[in-house]
């Protein structure tokens, strides 16, 4: 009975039923958009249409886009939630190309305040995507409480586009660092990662400001491996930067043993990189990567390999080592991690090991 | 020695693709301008990426300087790419998160024909995941909660009972107002 029902419905509209879309009958289709009262499901369903036009690459002339960037704007009135979606997401696409986006500020900042945080997330982003220098300001606000709310969708959305609005304004990293501060102390490992990013933003004109950071949130493990990656990056930087940095260097060698490969993978990478690290750190970074070797994940086996085939040009007799973890991956169903693992073993082979 | 230290910024991902089992494209997106700035580019990409990567299951490859690692199922392949120094395993996480939050949208039934019925859900989980470069959320419970799925498309079974119920008031108050 299934199969029946979609085979019918396969030749009804030919397999893919976006398949042979023309732009123009379906900017014509967006007029339905202006139908009181809005039919959700088509209004989606054209919606998706024009989204999926954009997306294979199709381009919009300044009049068609601002066109159907009006028509979309009369799908505020209906509280569908996936239209609504559907509709910020529109903004986002056509933010670039129509003219007069800002008309849908004030909806969007109405959403923005509302109370349905499926609502309130998405809205923040596509704000943030039309705003400009003058409008800033009466954002500010409520951007500002967004960073600190409870829920972890808004607070990381507010983060993230205020990452992105340093291209608008230079300066809002640092105006709103305050509350990226607070932020950083969310339970949520997502918005723990964007604040950190915020904060090293707004500060990483500084040296001074980002030596304090960095040292404070070494002290105090962070939760998210995605910030502990940040962090590691942070350290390093510094340390390419200043002099001393025996206790940077201490924290990313500890950072080895994250319980996340994630962080461990990153620590390692950053110890060989470094180009300062003494021949302990590279020893111990070394080891893990052998450890990564083993692994059955093939993207663990191809970072460790890569990053070995790095550390085999400056210190070949290190990686000796880990000879015979790499020749079994010689045979590597992948062919990157083999052709990696052939060359390092070029780097660090001996004699004794050509019989094998 | 310096290329190799990345800069400690949020912006990690490169691009995110979508393709079917003839490498065109279901859904893609670039999200920096200074990698493949032209349509042209990025398809050109995509059907070498394809090639290469079709036949051999082999997770991570390095292509044009990027990172990609992908993953397939019956007639879809999908795609993260990074930049060539990028930790991979950050990679993989948000392409287990975006495999996962499809999976879990198309309830399982991952092939090109469900994400094409659901595309507008795909769309918007798309966008939960990555925002302009910047990883989200790579955690698929979270992403598909983010999604707001469509109630009446859950098969009764698995509806909780508020929803029945929502759903059962809703069509009555229609049937009402006709």
């Amino acid at each position: 009975m299934n199969a029946f029902k979609r085979d019918k419905k396969e030749e009804e509209d030919g397999g893919n039923p976006f398949q042979n879309l023309e732009k123009t009958t379906v900017l014509q289709e967006a007029r339905t958009f202006n139908d009181t009262p809005v039919n959700p499901r088509k209004c989606a369903h054209i919606l998706t249409k024009i989204l999926y036009l954009l997306n294979q690459g199709e381009q919009l002339g300044t009049t068609e886009a601002t066109e159907a960037f009006f028509a979309m704007t009369k799908l505020f009135q209906s509280r569908d939630v996936v239209l609504r979606r559907l509709v910020y997401l529109g903004i986002k696409e056509l933010s670039s190309i129509a003219e007069d986006v800002i008309i849908v500020t004030s909806s969007l900042t109405k959403d923005m305040t509302g109370k349905e945080d499926l609502y309130r997330a998405a809205a923040i982003r596509a704000l943030c995507t039309i705003t400009d220098g003058a409008m800033l300001a009466t954002i500010e606000r409520y951007m500002k409480q967004a960073i600190v709310d409870r829920s972890p969708a808004v607070s990381s959305a507010a983060l993230v586009s205020t990452v992105h609005l340093k291209n608008v304004s230079g300066d809002v990293a640092r105006r709103w660092a305050n509350e990226a501060q607070e932020a950083l102390n969310s339970d949520n490992i997502m918005v723990q990662y964007h604040a950190l990013g915020v904060l090293y933003q707004a500060r990483k004109s500084d040296k001074h400001a980002v030596i304090k950071l960095v040292a404070k949130l070494m002290r105090s493990s962070l939760k998210s491996p995605y910030a502990a990656c940040l962090l590691i990056r942070m350290a390093c930087k510094l340390l390419d930067e200043v002099d001393e940095g025996t206790e940077l260097l201490e924290f990313i060698e500890s950072c080895i043993r994250h319980k996340s490969e994630m962080v461990v993978y990153e620590a390692a990478h950053a110890l060989i990189n470094l180009g300062r690290s003494s021949t302990r750190e590279i020893a111990s970074a070394i080891s893990v990567l052998q450890l990564f070797c083993g692994s059955p994940k093939p993207a663990l086996r191809f970072a460790a390999v890569r990053t070995l085939n790095k550390v085999a040009m400056t210190h070949p007799a290190a990686v000796t080592a880990c000879n015979l973890d790499l020749e079994n991956l010689i045979t590597d169903s992948n062919r990157s991690i083999a052709t990696l693992a052939i060359t390092t073993l070029l780097k660090t082979g001996a004699e004794s090991s050509v019989d094998r | 020695m310096d290329g190799q230290l990345l800069e400690p910024t949020l912006y990690t991902i490169k691009g995110i693709a979508i393709l079917d089992n003839d490498g065109n494209r279901i859904l893609a997106k670039y999200y920096d301008k200074n990698v493949f700035p032209t349509s042209k580019e990025q398809k050109t990409f995509e059907k070498n990426l394809f090639n290469k990567t079709h036949r051999a299951n082999a997770e991570i490859i390095m292509l044009d300087g990027l990172t990609c690692v992908y993953k397939s199922n019956v007639d879809l392949f999908f795609y993260v790419m990074g930049s060539s120094h990028e930790n991979e395993l950050i990679l993989m996480s948000v392409l287990n998160c975006l495999y996962e939050s499809v999976s879990h949208i198309l309830r399982k039934n991952v092939e090109k024909r469900a994400v094409l019925d659901s595309l507008d859900i795909v769309m918007l989980a798309l966008d939960e995941i990555c925002d302009g470069g910047i990883i989200l959320d790579a955690d698929a419970t979270s992403v598909v909660q983010r999604v707001a799925l469509r109630t009446d498309d859950i098969p009764l079974g698995e509806q909780t009972v508020a929803q029945v119920l929502q759903s059962a008031k809703e069509q009555l108050k229609w049937s009402l107002l006709k």
